[in-house]
């Protein structure tokens, strides 16, 4: 079962020894560790290092099996992590870049040579890892008190090897999903003691130790099995106040110190006993300091739960087993992830796009440039040529986020969901054939102190300009031109009891036209998948009350053979002053069309008084901390996706049904489609064909 | 006086007629799916004349139909009309705005693909009624509601839904367009938001009561067709239709409220195992019912039907907040099709071969290997007893199919092929055994599971062993257990209202407010039972707060004290609620408050229990081998989950009497199910014909 694996530079040497060695080398790891503690001050190079831990890994290989069983041994054990985390830690200030630590897997004597795992049980195990990581999630949105979390489902959990490989994941928000290992290596660079007892459970959310970004606050636990860390549980959930600069979100800040608490391998629970020190550190250092608690209190809940459901599959399948499992099982994933790449043609494929600006220089448009490198099973995508970090919150942590954004592009363009009738296993595997390089100091891979919290709408764009560069050879797995954007507001005030009310709310995009069908309307867009809040939930417990909540109508999506999506215009009243907080982007550069189809259209946001509603103030997609006056409506209108093919080609009868469905106008239809529509809503057939072949001649021209 | 059970299924229509305690009839006829009434009407004439009953001494027919399920599944439901709040015409278009996948660009959206409501018959109407309180803040335009009811009549439109927002808190103007409509569409069927489920969260709301516009008029139709016809035919007693949530109802309720019946189906499999599980006083049950195409499984613990969560209640695509029985459907059946996928992973199911062409076995032209194939092939179904002979089936074809698709790709023999079918598919149905119960708290090991449908009694055992129940229990009729239940069902309505109020320093007009609330709804359930003939004597409320956190988004389900809920009497509801909250998620929020959001009244009425009668009791001593001999056929080669194949005696579970009990391995075979027992198993026969089995 030879792992083949292309990752970033030096990793890939480390992995390939690895590989060469095979599974006899996870007992070796542990202690190979201690050697690279001692030589770090010394060491220079990836290759001086894998010779120092072969031969390391061989001597204390033997003595490792002498002392076997006895509690000497665990301690051994220890003290190797314990250095080993330094070292590491030492190891990256110095080399500068992330890299892939490995924890001990197995105890040496159990670490028996396990066969390839039949299919079968494969299946049964795989089957049983999903179903742990949904129970996961359900148990942290239904427990949970803030509605980011609860109804929007801003949240991910699953279940990680000990080298933090992701075995399964819960289905719940595309982003959290694959961050996860970077959060797990932040950790153990700074984890509090340097090492793991059993009863530990820790939270972080440093964007420059893993993290996808601050407010997402991970909960991990490892799981100890005969006194081995064999795994972790973990989750990650979006929090809505931990004590920025503003309520709820930030842009315009200067510095990461800004983002608020920031925690970078705290033991939360140490040993089984409760940090109370740390709970009541929190208290005093958010808005909203009982919801956050309770909603971490959640997460402690899925994160144990999944803790239980690991030990059960070990408890029934034998740990060596189950370890086979879960390495065939990302070889799986990774093989039908590569067998698609292998279908794309090999060449560079290019494409680029603008944002707005980074929320402060305004009309400074920040380029997004993309380069797809298709090269047999393997494909880098190298963001070299994009901006310069940015000044503000805006830039992008590249661990948890960058590179997190490209998995989830690949994900859904070669193993799409609906097109596959099989079941994928979520894991590690399908991030193994791709590479991603932005250079350090762009806004993709950040420098300390740099802030790097709104990061969205930034990786929203990559994933659409990968797509873009790649239609024209994968031109059925495609869409048009994409919202590719978010619309992240925070509404904020004070309550008469002088405490804070925080609301985040998540507005939803549109897709380009696919090569066979319409682009959704109004939905959550590519990496974001969240739901929205009901509005009547709404209205019963913030003063907020929703004036307008439908399809836009004031401009048209991207005519097609498929149109593209439409946005949505949601407009919300807030009953006593406050202010917002509103991270979003791509009022200036449209969603393209493809295939001959129409641009769509840019998005705007507008803010008017209730009870004067003619007077309309058009504001920028970013903004910080605008102070709102009672009866203030803050008006968000989504981008609409760009078309796809010729529009010519739609038949005149679903032009007709889309302008009695109002997805259309009379004069679109005349003008986009050539159809001409009677007074009595139905298609003049002569002058339809007459129309559209003027219109093919003048567009052959 | 007889009562009679008919079930429909997706291949056969199953009756149970009960002519009096002990005297029980059952019978099978092949459903007719363009009209499922035929079947219906043909299996009563059937069944009355098999037991010797006239048509007016039928006292009780209860249906459980697939009506509406299949016109959500078909998409041919009505096309329906709907008035809403001006601003926000889009609610079910924009549904919560999350995708059906996380890693999909050529997903589609079914609620904008297949719209229960085109966005052409979504009319905004002027009026706004506000939070907190319902008040009105825009009168209701009466004349958009006429101009949109003349919008309708010109196009034909034979469902009316109103859907205000806000309308929980403040039922009038919708109230109001309802009468408008009725003024301008007499004879349309119309539907409210606020009556046909009266609670927060407008999208599901609109959802449910687009859900019921649909398949309404169709599914009224068909309700008093049937109802009618029976009534032609000479039978005097009412109708009762299956809900979902595991009560009955009268013909009006089911065609006024058809939202309630989408479960009709499986919900009488559910009850018909927990009356097969009170003839063994086996109260904690799992049951697993396996037809064709899919496996219905619940949790029923201490005799307790379990309703799902109302946030979890979803028909297809769409949710629908109506109680429902907690029940996990998943694509595993006799019929489900074995395959190897690009990447080599062996799967099977969710696709299955249907009843046409059926299993490669059945000889009608399929080729894909399927679990019936399987079972074949390791020698558990006996081809010359399929269906009691009536089905003749080729062992070759079913051999040749696991070959071709499984075997030669994998290198397997054809054994060793068929019984990793069985054993993915067991593994399917044991996760979703295990969704349904240690998902939700409950352990296992403290339940019998059990079998039947059609092929849940070869699957018995094999699931118990992965899921760890303590016993497997095969009913007495394993392929009408559904059919059963239906005579077992207790005349129930429900009836909810949103009433939020935090319990933590709620005054005493609040807990007055709670207690008004909650007896109308008792009130309203009463009036409706006692329509229904059941003098208030039988009548039995259950009175339900849904609760969370004050803060949280999802409620459980907290019982309300007896009698008056005051400042003395809301600690019983916390409690509840803690221990809900403890069950469901492992964790207490101990001092958090507590805030109740709706309130639930259930209006039961029981039904006398189904008399089944007790089997002969065997005779003790040298006589009892001699009648076990009776009950043996003969002996084949058979092949277990082990690998091992031994030679395996087959039994005639007809001849099996009381007290009787054999080792495996042993085969039990009966009309329309067969019993694996395999070798170290043990099996019981029990007083009233249970099978009990259970590792010797």
């Amino acid at each position: 079962m030879a792992r083949k694996t292309t990752k970033t530079g030096s990793k890939a040497s480390k992995r390939t020894t690895r590989t060469a060695t095979a599974r006899k080398t996870t007992t070796r790891k542990t202690v190979a560790r201690k050697t690279t503690v001692r030589k770090t001050a010394t060491r220079k190079t990836a290759a001086r290092k894998t010779t120092a831990r072969r031969t390391a890994a061989r001597k204390t290989s033997v003595r490792k099996t002498a002392a076997r069983k006895t509690t000497a041994r665990k301690t051994v054990a220890r003290k190797t992590v314990t250095r080993k985390t330094a070292a590491k830690a030492a190891n990256r200030r110095a080399a500068g870049k992330a890299r892939t630590a490995k924890r001990t897997t197995a105890r040496p004597a159990r670490a028996k040579k396990v066969k390839d795992i039949d299919p079968i049980t494969l299946q049964v195990i795989g089957g049983a890892l999903h179903t742990a990581a949904k129970e996961m999630g359900h148990v942290l949105y239904r427990m949970s008190f803030s509605s980011i979390i609860r109804e929007s489902e801003d949240l991910g959990a699953g279940l990680f090897d000990a080298d933090f490989n992701t075995l399964s994941e819960s289905d719940s928000t595309p982003l959290h999903i694959g961050s996860i290992p970077g959060y797990l290596q932040g950790i153990q660079d700074t984890l509090q003691d340097g090492e793991w007892y059993e009863g530990d459970i820790v939270i972080h959310n440093h964007p420059y130790h893993g993290a996808s970004h601050s407010p997402d606050i991970l909960i991990a636990i490892p799981i100890f099995w005969e006194g081995e860390i064999v795994g972790f549980s973990a989750n990650t959930a979006h929090h809505i106040d931990i004590g920025s600069a503003t309520p709820g979100l930030i842009i315009d800040i200067p510095d990461v110190f800004a983002e608020g608490m920031l925690f970078a391998g705290i033991k939360l629970y140490r040993k089984g006993v409760r940090n109370e020190g740390l709970w009541k550190f929190m208290g005093n250092n958010s808005r909203m300091a009982t919801m956050l608690r309770d909603d971490i209190e959640a997460q402690v809940a899925s994160a144990r739960l999944g803790v239980e459901r690991f030990k059960d599959l070990i408890r029934q399948y034998g740990l060596a087993t189950l370890q086979a499992a879960c390495n065939q099982l990302m070889d799986y994933t990774e093989r039908m992830m590569r067998q698609q790449i292998r279908k794309i043609p090999d060449g560079v494929y290019h494409s680029e796009g603008w944002l707005d600006d980074d929320g402060r220089n305004r009309g400074k448009r920040l380029r997004v440039k993309v380069a797809v490198i298709v090269k047999g099973d393997n494909v880098t995508v190298d963001l070299t040529g994009s901006a310069d970090q940015v000044p503000t919150g805006y830039n992008v942590p590249f661990e948890g986020s960058t590179k997190v954004a490209v998995f989830c592009c690949f994900r859904s363009l070669l193993l799409d969901q609906a097109m596959s009738e099989v079941y994928i296993p979520q894991n590690q595997g399908s991030f193994r054939p791709i590479k991603v390089i932005a250079p350090k100091g762009s806004i993709f891979n950040p420098k300390f102190p740099a802030a790097a919290e709104a990061r969205f709408t930034q990786c929203q764009r990559v994933i659409d300009c990968i797509i873009e560069a790649l239609a024209p050879v994968l031109p059925e797995r495609v869409t048009a031109g994409n919202s590719a954007s978010l619309s992240f507001i925070a509404y904020a005030g004070l309550r008469p009891s002088g405490d804070y009310w925080v609301f985040l709310e998540v507005n939803e995009g549109s897709y380009g036209a696919r090569a066979t069908s319409d682009g959704p309307d109004s939905i959550d867009n590519l990496m974001c998948n969240t739901r929205n809040n009901p509005l009547e939930d709404l209205g019963m417990h913030l003063p907020m009350v929703c004036e307008r909540y439908e399809l836009r109508d004031d401009v048209m999506p991207g005519a097609g053979k498929h149109r593209g999506g439409i946005g949505v215009v949601k407009a919300q009243r807030v009953l006593t002053a406050g202010s917002i907080t509103h991270e979003c982007d791509r009022h200036t550069d449209v969603p393209k069309g493809i295939f001959g189809g129409a641009a769509g259209a840019v998005g705007k946001v507008q803010q008017y008084n209730f009870k004067t509603p003619g007077d309309v103030k058009d504001l920028p997609a970013k903004f910080s901390g605008v102070d709102i006056d009672a009866d203030d409506v803050i008006a968000f209108y989504g981008p609409c996706g760009g078309g796809y093919g010729d529009p010519l080609e739609r038949p005149a009868e679903q032009v007709l049904d889309d302008v009695l469905d109002d997805f259309c106008t009379i004069d679109q239809a005349l003008n986009a489609y050539g159809v001409v529509i009677t007074n009595a809503m139905q298609i003049d057939k002569p002058a339809t064909s007459a129309r559209r072949a003027e219109m093919g001649k003048v567009a052959a021209e | 006086m007889a009562k009679i059970g008919v079930d429909v299924g997706g291949t056969f229509t199953d009756l149970v007629l009960e002519k009096g305690p002990r005297d029980v009839y059952v019978h099978k006829v092949p459903s007719t799916p363009e009209d499922q009434s035929i079947a219906v009407l043909r299996g009563i004439h059937e069944i009355c004349e098999v037991a010797g009953v006239k048509p007016r001494d039928i006292e009780m027919i209860v249906h459980g139909t697939t009506i509406a399920t299949n016109i959500t599944l078909e998409h041919n439901g009505s096309d329906v009309g709907m008035l809403t709040s001006r601003g926000f015409r889009d609610i079910l278009h924009i549904a919560r705005h999350k995708r059906p996948h996380n890693f999909s660009l050529q997903f589609e959206v079914p609620w904008q693909s297949k719209p229960l409501v085109r966005r052409r018959n979504r009319i905004p109407i002027t009026e706004r009624v506000l939070p907190p309180e319902g008040t009105i803040d825009t009168p209701l335009d009466e004349d958009e509601v006429r101009k949109g009811c003349r919008l309708f009549k010109e196009r034909g439109i034979e469902s009316v839904i109103i859907c205000f927002m806000f309308s929980f808190l403040n039922s009038k103007h919708e109230l109001r367009a309802k009468a408008i409509v009725e003024e301008e569409m007499p004879g349309v069927y119309i539907s409210t938001s606020c009556e046909v489920v009266d609670v927060i969260r407008e999208y599901e709301r609109f959802s449910t009561t687009a859900m019921n516009g649909y398949v309404g008029p169709k599914t009224a139709r068909y309700i008093r067709n049937l109802a009618d016809k029976l009534r032609e035919e000479g039978v005097k007693a009412e109708l009762r239709v299956m809900q979902s949530n595991g009560g009955v109802a009268t013909v009006d309720m089911s065609s006024e409220r058809p939202v309630t019946i989408l479960l009709s189906g499986p919900a009488g499999g559910v009850i018909g195992g927990r009356w097969a599980g009170a003839l063994s006083k086996e109260k904690n049950l799992l049951t697993v019912d396996i037809g064709g195409t899919s496996a219905d499984i619940s949790t029923i613990p201490d005799g307790r039907i379990r309703i799902m969560n109302p946030r979890d209640t979803y028909v297809g695509d769409y949710p629908v907040l109506v109680p429902m029985i907690d029940l996990t459907t998943i694509g595993a059946g006799g019929g489900s099709i074995a395959f190897i996928d690009e990447g080599g992973a062996f799967r099977v199911g969710p696709k299955s071969a249907g009843a046409d062409p059926g299993p490669a076995c059945y000889g009608n032209g399929g080729t894909e290997p399927t679990v019936t194939d399987a079972q074949v092939v390791l020698g558990r179904l006996d081809v010359d007893r399929f269906l009691g002979g009536d089905l003749p089936i080729d062992a070759d074809l079913a051999g040749r199919a696991i070959d071709d698709k499984i075997g030669s790709k994998l290198k397997m023999k054809t054994k060793a092929a068929a019984l990793g079918i069985i054993r993915v598919i067991n593994s399917n149905m044991a996760l979703a055994i295990r969704a349904n119960s240690v998902a939700r708290g409950y352990d296992p090991r403290n339940f019998g599971l059990m079998a039947f449908g059609g092929a849940g009694p070869l699957h018995g055992v094999a699931l118990a062993q992965e899921v760890a129940a303590k016993e497997v229990i095969i009913p007495p009729s394993p392929g009408i257990n559904a059919a059963i239940g239906l005579l077992e069902t207790d005349m129930q309505y429900e009836f909810t209202r949103s009433a939020p109020l935090i319990l933590e320093g709620a005054a005493k007009k609040d807990f007055d407010r709670v207690n008004a609330a909650v007896k109308k709804l008792e009130k309203l359930c009463s009036e409706r039972l006692s329509a229904d003939g059941i003098p208030k004597s039988k009548q039995v409320f259950s009175r339900i707060a849904e609760c969370r956190y004050h803060g949280q988004g999802f409620e459980l389900r907290a019982e309300l004290p007896k009698g008056q809920l005051n400042e003395k009497t809301k600690s019983v509801v916390i409690d509840n609620f803690h221990a809900q909250h403890k069950l469901d998620y492992g964790y207490t929020f101990g001092s958090d408050q507590v805030e109740i959001m709706t309130l639930r009244v259930i209006g039961i009425a029981k039904v006398e229990p189904l008399t089944w009668p007790k089997l002969k009791k065997a005779p003790t001593g040298r006589a009892k081998k001699k009648t076990l001999d009776e009950a043996f056929l003969y002996s084949r080669k058979t092949t277990f989950d082990d690998g091992k194949t031994v030679d395996t005696p087959r039994f005639n579970r007809d001849k099996l009497l009381a007290g009787h009990s054999l080792t495996g391995p042993a085969v039990i075979i009966q009309h329309n199910s067969t019993t694996l027992v395999p070798p170290g198993y043990r099996v019981r026969v029990s007083d009233f014909g249970n099978l009990h089995i259970a590792a010797s």
